[in-house]
């Protein structure tokens, strides 16, 4: 489904909704139905907003208040007490949302370490912060909480809950909309990469800060825009009614009920939970709201943290054959009132998703859909892979300068004053004791780590100081001792990510019909529509070997990608570096093997305890006395 | 002068923030665990304290010999799930703020929305004050600051000089060595779990002391409470100890110079800069890794 | 002393040991050489308890360590020298010390143990108070042996003790554990220098790829093909 397809029908489905609540009264729907409904509406945008930065990139926010917050009250002080129009102070509590995420997000995101932990902690101070600030300057809100006029608007929509309706669907639609379009765009498959595996992420192209920047900005306006809405419908602002940590916890139970990794997981959840906590209201038993919510989200997290949508959507038919039979009974039988019937159905079909999915998985247990090309793949016939940066002529030029590089961790010399160059059609062989060195070099190549001192050129250009995945696009590309495959996407669209984000850049389309070809050099093909978790280790690594070459890059940094591998496994790898390096690109491999050194490298370079002590032809290298006693054993003297 | 007395007796409320960051701060160094539930523990321990001193009328310190091995007991099972579960780290502060939902809806049930506080006849502690010429230290305050050199000074002690201590923190460093050198993690978790749990009973009792309780308040305690971890470096007694005092005592002197309304700002921005240059904390020594 | 059999290690689907026997006597020096990425690492992570046995039995003076949990199995005399040294580098020199007497039997008679272990590495006693992060590579592999010393081991397992080492250091390092070895302690020793291993050692095994491919004594090996081709490369 298209992001216009899907927009179209989310828009369709908002119209309907519309409608029908106009003619509520009409069709015999109880009022109070409408009110519910609005509630739902205002949990879809928070639950929203929050999973757009929460849950697609996985930096947990306990801070949903704040926005819900700043936006009520730039509606209570502009309009509550300064006159301004409803529709002028709504727009700013949204941009003040966005605006305090944009504050968070700068300070938030400039931490390197513990950087998940530190912006859930922040997050969840930020709110208290903003309570105890209205709650001090009196002149804000008078300390009592301000009391808002009822909004004017044409007779024709009828009463005023009709119009917080229209009002929260329209922004509803806008949220839902905005995280649909987001999901699968560029931005949410990179979202999704920073989730997985931020590293490599960052590696293969990604713009990790800035991408977390619009996405946390995203959501901020949204739920800015929601608790600007929420203050219309409410009439009154108290800062204990919205910077409650209630906020959070229903927004984090509502995405992780739900599904943290869809669009739909949150509107799914926020509906459940909205529907249930009116329940226990209508019961007289809201005090155990929080506590049933509280041991949700515990069970949950523990185990099913994947969320009820993607259970749900594996056996649609079962969801809606067990939610409309229930439904229409219950309401037929006259014993229910429609709020106990829907709840006991939705409750019915959950039960019935989980435990059909308990006894029988689908084939991959995990929610995220392949929706690859892997049962459409257009056989055969296909457009030649795009060049790969063909030879060029001036084959004189360094694709690799290396100039005095040096990097200390604390008081150790790593690398001491290495300089090294690369050429067009090599393949260099990087050898030397364990802890020589050599993994330090490669990263240092690929800009995951800064050198103390030196250069580094790749293809002409400068590239110390770059973020990493500004020194991906000069050219570089690295592969993993460890592979790091982004758990959540399949093996073609781990690949398709590497095109989307690498040099030239791509749509998804056109990047996984590129991923394609990639998975054909290394011979993965066949799996292209797994999870990396059913490939193994060879296959793990072969596929790192497709994403690096996806990023066309002009030199590929192999770290020991053929270690754990058994003989059989080794000859078929060595096999793919031949063809990737035909298809024009220069190699750096890192690897203990000397037999497969000998059948591969064009040089050899030794490293020993950071400095670099040959250079040269694999056999003149392998006999220089020195490598000998450094590599291959010291003679006592 | 003014300036003085409030240093002074800010530096006496951060005794009371450095006792409750204490248990925070060594299960998230040692154990990986980030237990937002933790402030549920000091608040279901204030109401111990409160509802013990007013049903037998006893001294409020002597309420710890019931609070403090009921929360042990309490920390230690939570401990024992964690692990169960393999809950460590981001799933910890997910499923631990569902934890501390629903303690704080269940304290709501079992006590109340209402504030409440010790009778002003059982507690001999909560409005006397200690007069220094022309300072005035409130001995409520006082109790705290001596509890908070006590636990965190002993513990630091423990941590530093005993044979567990140094499980502990090797245990931190590098699990897979520490086992090899026979440090069993569940039974040290436990014990560590455990004592947060007392430390959180301590905890409740003093702010029971000196402060109305209500269930909102395990919410207010946030936001400065992870300030004084993070400050102090996470895991890091001694360090905690100093940043509660520190940041008790700053927010005081910028409240009565400044303008109270600029508090919680001049806090906040103070955090932030100790988190963007150095976020290790401010009271780590980092050797070389 | 030690007693492998049919030893298999797998980390997830790929499988490090095939079937790997070997035997340690007491008091004996035996090395493991091999090439890198051979599985020596995990041959000794192995024995030592911290990576479970996909299949064999590891029988340490007479009982089966295979299938007990990792804190246990120095309990029964098994002290690890872990690669890259691995000292506690938050913790002063003193503490890291102490850590390895941390079971009973070697915490009552830590003071002792200590002062043994000042004199074998009398450098480890003027830092004694210094944090471990901070010593010199040489020292901290000092540290690692020392603190694998205050266990009390009846065998020492020494995971590539002289990597990223200046010669003249790497020679103090083998001094010490010839010393340790002389005290009737078995030494199991895995070393990419194969030279130094083989004359650290009385006998040795041959690790390839995951398997034992030749054993003996370590002139047999040293004129070994295989040694000589593959791992030596000449």
């Amino acid at each position: 489904m298209s992001v216009r397809k899907g927009l179209t029908s989310l828009v369709g489905v908002s119209l309907l909704l519309a409608v029908l609540a106009h003619f509520n009264t009409s069709l015999g729907v109880a009022p109070y139905l409408l009110v519910l409904a609005t509630s739902v509406l205002f949990w879809v945008i928070q639950a929203t907003s929050w999973n757009i930065l929460s849950g697609y990139a996985g930096y947990f926010s306990f801070g949903q208040a704040a926005y819900v917050g700043i936006g009520a009250y730039a509606v209570a002080v502009l309009t509550g007490r300064h006159g301004v129009s409803y529709p002028v102070s709504i727009v700013v509590g949204g941009l003040l949302g966005a605006l305090l995420a944009l504050i968070t997000g700068a300070i938030a995101f400039r931490l390197g370490s513990l950087r998940g932990e530190i912006f859930a902690l922040l997050t969840l101070a930020v709110p208290f912060i903003l309570a105890a600030f209205v709650r001090i300057n009196r002149d804000i809100d008078g300390g009592l909480g301000t009391t808002l006029p009822l909004p004017a608007f044409p007779d024709w929509i009828g009463d005023f809950q009709h119009l917080i309706f229209l009002l929260m669907l329209a922004a509803a639609t806008l949220a839902v909309g905005t995280a649909l379009a987001v999901q699968r765009s560029r931005l949410g498959r990179g979202l999704s990469a920073i989730h997985d595996n931020e590293d490599a992420a960052e590696v293969l192209g990604v713009p990790t800060f800035r991408y977390k920047m619009i996405a946390i900005v995203l959501s901020g306006a949204l739920g800015g825009l929601g608790g600007a809405l929420l203050a219309v419908r409410n009439g009154a602002v108290q800062p204990e009614l919205v910077f409650t940590l209630t906020v959070p916890l229903f927004v984090i139970v509502m995405a992780v009920l739900g599904g943290r990794r869809h669009w739909a997981g949150p509107v799914v959840g926020a509906a459940f939970v909205t529907v249930l906590q009116d329940e226990l209201a209508a019961q007289k038993l809201d005090q155990w709201g929080n506590i049933i919510l509280g041991g949700v989200l515990v069970v949950f997290v523990v185990a099913a943290p994947d969320g009820l949508f993607g259970r749900l959507r594996a056996r649609p038919w079962l969801t809606v054959g067990v939610f409309v039979p229930v439904l229409a009974g219950l309401v037929l039988s006259g014993q229910y009132t429609e709020l106990d019937a829907l709840l006991y159905a939705m409750v019915a079909a959950i039960v019935v998703a989980v435990v059909v999915d308990r006894l029988r998985p689908v084939a991959a247990s995990h929610p995220v859909p392949s929706r690859t090309t892997a049962a459409g793949t257009p056989p055969a016939v296909r457009t030649a892979p795009p060049p790969l940066s063909a030879p060029q002529p001036d084959s004189g030029r360094d694709l690799v300068a290396v100039a005095g590089l040096i990097r200390d961790f604390g008081g150790v010399r790593a690398l001491d004053d290495v300089s090294l160059s690369v050429g067009q059609g090599e393949i260099v062989g990087l050898v030397g004791p364990n802890g020589s060195g050599k993994t330090t070099l490669v990263n240092l190549l690929s800009g995951a780590l800064p050198p103390s001192a030196g250069t580094i050129a790749i293809d002409g250009r400068a590239t110390v100081g770059l973020a990493p995945h500004k020194v991906a696009h000069t050219g570089v590309a690295r592969t993993y001792q460890i592979p790091k495959p982004f758990a959540s996407m399949t093996v073609l669209d781990n690949v398709a990510m590497a095109v989307m984000f690498g040099r030239t850049g791509a749509s998804l389309p056109a990047a996984r019909r590129a991923a394609a070809d990639h998975l054909a050099t290394v011979r993965l093909e066949h799996l292209a529509g797994q999870l990396p978790a059913a490939l193994n280790l060879h296959q793990r690594q072969l596929l790192e070997m497709a994403r690096a070459i996806a990023a066309e890059p002009v030199v590929l940094l192999l770290d020991e990608a053929l270690a754990g591998l058994n003989p059989a496994e080794i000859d078929d790898a060595v096999a793919v570096i031949r063809r990737i390096h035909e298809g024009g690109i220069s190699i750096i491999i890192v690897e203990h093997l000397l037999r497969v050194l000998n059948q591969l490298a064009t040089r050899i370079v030794v490293l020993d305890r950071g400095v670099l002590i040959a250079d040269g032809e694999p056999a003149t290298v392998l006999n220089d006395p020195a490598v000998v006693r450094a590599y291959l054993g010291r003679q006592r003297a | 002068m003014t300036a003085v007395q409030a240093a002074l007796s800010g530096a006496l409320i951060g005794g009371l923030y450095a006792l409750m960051a204490a248990g925070l701060s060594v299960t998230w160094g040692t154990l990986r665990v980030i237990n937002l539930a933790h402030f549920g523990l000091i608040l279901v321990g204030a109401y111990l304290s409160y509802q013990l001193t007013s049903a037998w009328g006893i001294d409020p310190m002597l309420t710890l010999l019931v609070s403090a091995p009921a929360l042990f007991v309490v920390g230690a099972g939570l401990q024992w799930a964690y692990d169960r579960f393999n809950i460590v780290e981001f799933n910890s502060l997910l499923v631990s703020f569902g934890l501390l939902m629903i303690i704080i809806e269940v304290s709501t049930q079992v006590w109340t929305a209402d504030f409440r506080h010790i009778d002003a006849g059982a507690n001999p502690y909560g409005t006397s004050a200690l007069h220094l010429g022309p300072i005035a230290l409130p001995v409520s305050r006082l109790v705290a600051l001596g509890f908070a050199l006590l636990l965190m000074g002993g513990g630091h002690l423990v941590l530093e000089r005993t044979f567990a201590g140094r499980g502990l923190r090797a245990f931190a460093q590098d699990r897979t060595v520490a086992a090899s050198f026979g440090i069993d993690h569940r039974r040290l978790g436990l014990v560590v779990g455990g004592l947060a749990g007392v430390s959180a009973a301590v905890a409740g009792m003093v702010f029971a002391l000196g402060n109305t309780i209500a269930p909102a308040h395990a919410y207010e305690w946030f936001g400065t409470v992870f300030a004084v971890v993070i400050l102090g470096g996470i895991g890091n007694l001694l360090g905690s100890l100093f940043a509660g005092l520190g940041v008790g005592a700053f927010s005081a002197v910028v409240a009565v110079l400044w303008d109270p309304s600029y508090e919680p700002f001049v806090l906040f921005l103070a955090i932030i800069l100790a988190l963007v240059l150095r976020p290790q904390g401010l009271f780590t020594r980092r050797a070389a890794a | 002393m030690l007693e492998v059999r049919g030893v298999d290690a797998r980390y997830g689907d790929a499988q490090a040991l095939w079937d790997v026997a070997l035997d340690v006597g007491a008091a004996e020096t035996v090395c493991i050489v091999g090439p890198n990425g051979a599985g020596k690492t995990t041959l000794v992570q192995t024995i030592a308890g911290l990576h479970r046995a996909a299949a064999g039995t590891i029988t340490v003076a007479g009982v089966d360590v295979a299938t007990l949990p990792g804190h246990r199995v120095c309990d029964h005399g098994v002290a690890t020298v872990p690669e890259g040294r691995r000292v506690f580098g938050h913790m002063s020199v003193r503490d890291n010390l102490l850590l390895g007497a941390y079971r009973r039997p070697a915490r009552a008679v830590h003071r002792e143990t200590e002062a043994r272990v000042y004199e074998l590495f009398p450098r480890l006693k003027e830092r004694s108070g210094q944090q471990a992060g901070s010593l010199s590579g040489g020292e901290q592999q000092m540290l690692a042996l020392g603190r694998a010393l205050m266990a009390l081991p009846r065998l020492l397992l020494l995971d590539e003790p002289s990597l990223g080492l200046a010669p003249v250091i790497v020679d103090e390092v083998f001094d010490a554990i010839a010393a340790v070895n002389a005290t009737g302690v078995s030494v199991l020793l895995v070393e990419q220098d194969v030279e130094r291993a083989l004359s650290a050692a009385s006998r040795g095994y041959l690790l390839i790829e995951g398997r034992i491919v030749a054993s003996g004594t370590t002139s047999e090996l040293r004129s070994s093909a295989d040694v000589r081709e593959r791992v030596l490369g000449m």
